[in-house]
């Protein structure tokens, strides 16, 4: 039916764009608009009129719009007084920010832990991590002219703990990216 | 649309927005109702119509404030309604608002009703 599926569809999105509240509250959001929906069509098939989804819809007005006056109190307390709005987009800014430098620097260095284990397994000679200056400083290297293989800190061990580390770090990058578009979404989707 | 008519349109929007929460105040007062039986009463007023998407939002602000008390009633076959009553802060509030209120319309009828060219009575500061 195609009324139901309209209205379906409009309580997932105001679903979605909730997602800051709490999921109790959330769940009470909607079934509340849920039950006025339905209770309204019932009326009116009841009273012999037609039921329009449409038209009941446009009483709540778009989703999104809903939905930032219910999420209003806790993104800001109270909407911004008129000329504060510069500092609004400023914090949207800052977190469109965050969240692509995140995705780049955890992505390009997991990247670099599992090229590293490859280049290992290819090149073993050449490839390690050496403890310099008396043990202060680590040096990931490749080089032309192989350390010694005695002073190389983990040798053959390098391959697993890179991949494993690689591994780890990607399914962390991606799990505060996760939170963070949550928090972009509900923003400025 | 003249320009007349909007400017007309927007004060009527800013007076309805402004008088909101007294409204709604008002249409509670020992009365427990429903948000779809509330927007029905509201809709049944010229000056007070305001649409599911102002309404439902606003009762939530003001069952937050503590203003508002909901309940969930079910009753025989009929799908589960929420049910909105004041509290006792909100009925302290519904009667400061409306000592605001009576206070506004009354200086405006005074002004309305004491024309030029005779000097306005001015008291106080």
């Amino acid at each position: 039916m195609e009324q139901q599926q309209m209205i379906h569809q409009y309580l997932n999105t105001l679903q979605r764009y909730l997602a800051r509240l709490s999921p109790a509250e959330a769940k009470e959001v909607i079934r509340e608009i849920e039950s006025h929906i339905f209770d309204l069509i019932e009326q009116r098939e009841a009273a012999g009129q037609q039921a329009d989804a449409a038209t009941i819809l446009q009483g709540f007005g778009e989703p999104r719009q809903l939905a930032e006056q219910y999420v209003a109190h806790m993104t800001d307390g109270a909407p911004p007084p008129l000329g504060f709005r510069a500092i609004q987009r400023v914090k949207h800014g800052v977190t469109a920010s965050l969240y692509y430098g995140m995705a780049v620097f955890g992505f390009m260095t997991s990247f670099c832990l599992l090229f590293l284990a490859g280049a290992k397994l290819i090149t073993p000679d050449a490839v390690g991590v050496w403890a310099m200056s008396e043990g202060n400083s680590l040096t990931i290297a490749f080089l032309a002219e192989p350390f010694p293989p005695e002073q190389e800190l983990l040798g053959m061990a390098l391959v697993p703990v890179a991949i494993v580390l690689g591994l780890a770090l990607m399914w962390l990058t991606r799990r505060v990216l996760a939170v963070l578009k949550n928090h972009l979404y509900t923003r400025h989707p | 649309m003249t320009t007349d008519d909007k400017t007309q349109e927007k004060w009527e929007v800013q007076l309805r927005k402004g008088s909101l929460e007294l409204v709604i105040l008002a249409a509670l007062q020992h009365r427990t109702l429903y948000g779809l039986e509330l927007l029905k009463v509201l809709q049944s007023f010229k000056s007070t119509a305001i649409t599911e998407g102002t309404l439902y939002p606003l009762l939530d602000r003001l069952k937050r404030e503590q203003l508002l008390d909901a309940q969930w009633v079910q009753e025989g076959d009929i799908r589960p309604r929420k049910y909105y009553s004041l509290t006792a802060a909100g009925l302290t509030k519904l009667g400061d608002l409306t000592s605001l209120w009576r206070q506004s319309v009354q200086d405006i009828e005074y002004l309305l009703a004491h024309p030029g060219p005779d000097p306005i009575k001015v008291t106080g500061a």
